[in-house]
């Protein structure tokens, strides 16, 4: 997809905005005008406070984030290449992967109390489970011939998890990277929403209570540009480390 | 992680059965359950309830009518909400993986605003069509079309061009092409992310419902967290995973059945 094309569509979105805030049918509450959420958001972009909220949401979504990451890719290449492992692993994962984690949020607070620590906890336990499932069928779609030379050429088993089925994994696991990480920013904010006094999470839903929808707006902008950011950086750390293979999804494209 | 004495081979094949697998999996499940009720037997603060305790007061609450209208309330704007998103998504995603004027005008837009997580519209929803059920249902359909859509177009655009070649000089139309050839080959990308979608829904319902509602199992939850009703807490947190296991099961059964010509694959 070409940036002319994207471009064009976020004049045209905003423009369409402009047009309908302008229109007075609606109340400037409901539907401010671009001139005073712009100012809201360069106050979001550029003051230390509201800086800081950003940096909080940051801070729980990319730990959480990281911490799955490194658990996940660990479960995963464990259990697509150790049957006993995965006979452990996998009816647990495939057992309570589909349900919703955010029920636990309660009894985490009690547990981790209402700070950053239970939302971490929170992102970490909704990131995991993408990353271990595309992870474990990554390294179970090994090429046997690659595992087979290796240890022919008398590589140690450690040494084939390096160097042979973590990189050959590695177009799935940057897929489960992908699918986690919007997963993780999802988490962040809600827990935000629903128990927090930082983040752009809790930004969004004071602004909102104190009908500041100007600032509300301009905290959602934030937050999607956020999402939209971690996505790319992903993609570009993908596209370094991966060059050679794309796999047959949107995730990998 | 792995010792070297424990270094067979064999361990490099996919070996083990999956009857075995399963019987070790509930044994592990079944044991994670009896060390919490050992450890909810012993000394522990106020909001630990052991797994006996808690199905106690399942049955309790079931009996006693706390559970099932906040259960009906959650169905009654998760249900709509992913069945509208997901056939949107799904219609949309198909018709756009092959037709490509549709595709270069949904396409971008779709996939530009993918990673934006939709919970943040839910103020904006709500300022818009009130605090009610309507924006709850909005915002998970807007979530659940996502993953429907982007599976579907994937689903459609990966079907072999071969067998569309193949039907076309056959003498198949357009729409015999479309309802024979690519909506069967996108069938299993599709419920993959119906799957997701769904697991969405639910994540969406909860914390709409935690954020804003006055009845549903999110709600409840709430509610008996700050009224220090564990037991009720418990109970819905229960409710909550079963409802979301549940109609996982249902789908893949779904699928099992659609997709009964198709090779398995785990």
């Amino acid at each position: 997809m070409s940036v002319f094309r994207r471009l064009a569509l976020v004049v045209a979105g905003l423009t369409l905005w402009e047009l309908a805030a302008r229109s007075g049918m609606w109340s400037p509450i409901i539907l401010p005008s671009l001139a005073r959420i712009g100012p809201e958001f360069w106050f979001l972009a550029t003051s230390t406070a509201s800086l800081l909220e950003v940096w909080h949401s940051l801070f729980r979504g990319l730990s959480g984030f990281a911490l799955a990451a490194v658990v996940g890719v660990a479960l995963g290449v464990l259990m697509g290449r150790s049957a006993v492992a995965a006979a452990f692993l996998s009816p647990i994962f495939s057992g309570t992967y589909p349900i919703p984690k955010i029920a636990l949020f309660p009894i985490f607070i009690y547990l981790f109390g209402i700070g950053s620590l239970a939302k971490v906890v929170l992102v970490f336990l909704e990131c995991l489970y993408p990353i271990v499932v595309t992870t474990h069928a990554g390294s179970r779609a090994v090429n046997r011939v690659l595992l087979w030379s290796a240890a022919n050429m008398g590589a140690s088993r450690g040494r084939i998890l390096a160097r042979v089925v973590v990189p050959a994994a590695a177009p799935f696991i940057f897929a489960g990277f992908r699918m986690a990480l919007p997963i993780a920013m999802i988490v962040v904010i809600i827990t935000e929403m629903i128990s927090s006094a930082d983040g752009l999470g809790y930004l969004v839903m004071y602004s909102l209570a104190s009908f500041r929808t100007d600032r509300m707006l301009a905290a959602v902008v934030a937050i999607s540009l956020l999402g939209l950011m971690l996505d790319r950086l992903v993609v570009i750390l993908r596209d370094r480390l991966v060059f050679w293979e794309r796999l047959e999804s949107y995730y990998a494209e | 992680m792995y010792s070297s004495q424990a270094a067979n081979w064999r361990a490099f094949d996919f070996s083990v059965s999956c009857m075995n697998a399963r019987v070790i999996g509930w044994g592990l499940i079944v044991l994670t359950l009896g060390i919490w009720q050992l450890v909810a037997l012993g000394e522990h603060p106020e909001f630990v309830l052991g797994p006996a305790e808690i199905a106690g007061d399942f049955a309790a609450a079931l009996r006693s009518g706390e559970l099932l209208p906040h259960v009906g309330a959650s169905l009654l704007r998760s249900l709509p909400g992913f069945a509208l998103g997901s056939a949107i998504g799904v219609i949309l995603g198909l018709l756009a993986g092959v037709a490509r004027s549709l595709d270069q005008m949904l396409s971008p837009l779709v996939f530009l605003t993918y990673p934006v997580p939709k919970i943040v519209f839910l103020p904006i929803v709500m300022l818009w069509i009130g605090i009610g059920d309507a924006s709850k249902i909005v915002i998970i359909a807007l979530a659940c079309f996502y993953p429907c859509f982007i599976n579907a177009y994937y689903g459609a655009r990966s079907t072999p061009t071969i067998m569309v070649w193949a039907s076309l000089n056959m003498g198949a139309r357009r729409s015999q092409v479309f309802r024979k050839i690519v909506v069967p080959s996108a069938l299993p990308l599709v419920f993959a992310g119906l799957r997701v979608s769904l697991a969405l829904s639910f994540i969406l319902l909860f914390s709409a419902e935690m954020i804003n509602a006055r009845s549903g199992l999110g709600f409840l939850i709430r509610q008996s967290e700050s009224s220090l009703r564990f037991d009720l807490m418990y109970v819905s947190i229960v409710a909550v995973a079963a409802l979301g296991y549940a109609s996982d099961q249902l789908l893949l059964l779904a699928r099992r059945r659609v997709l009964a010509w198709q090779e398995v694959r785990s």
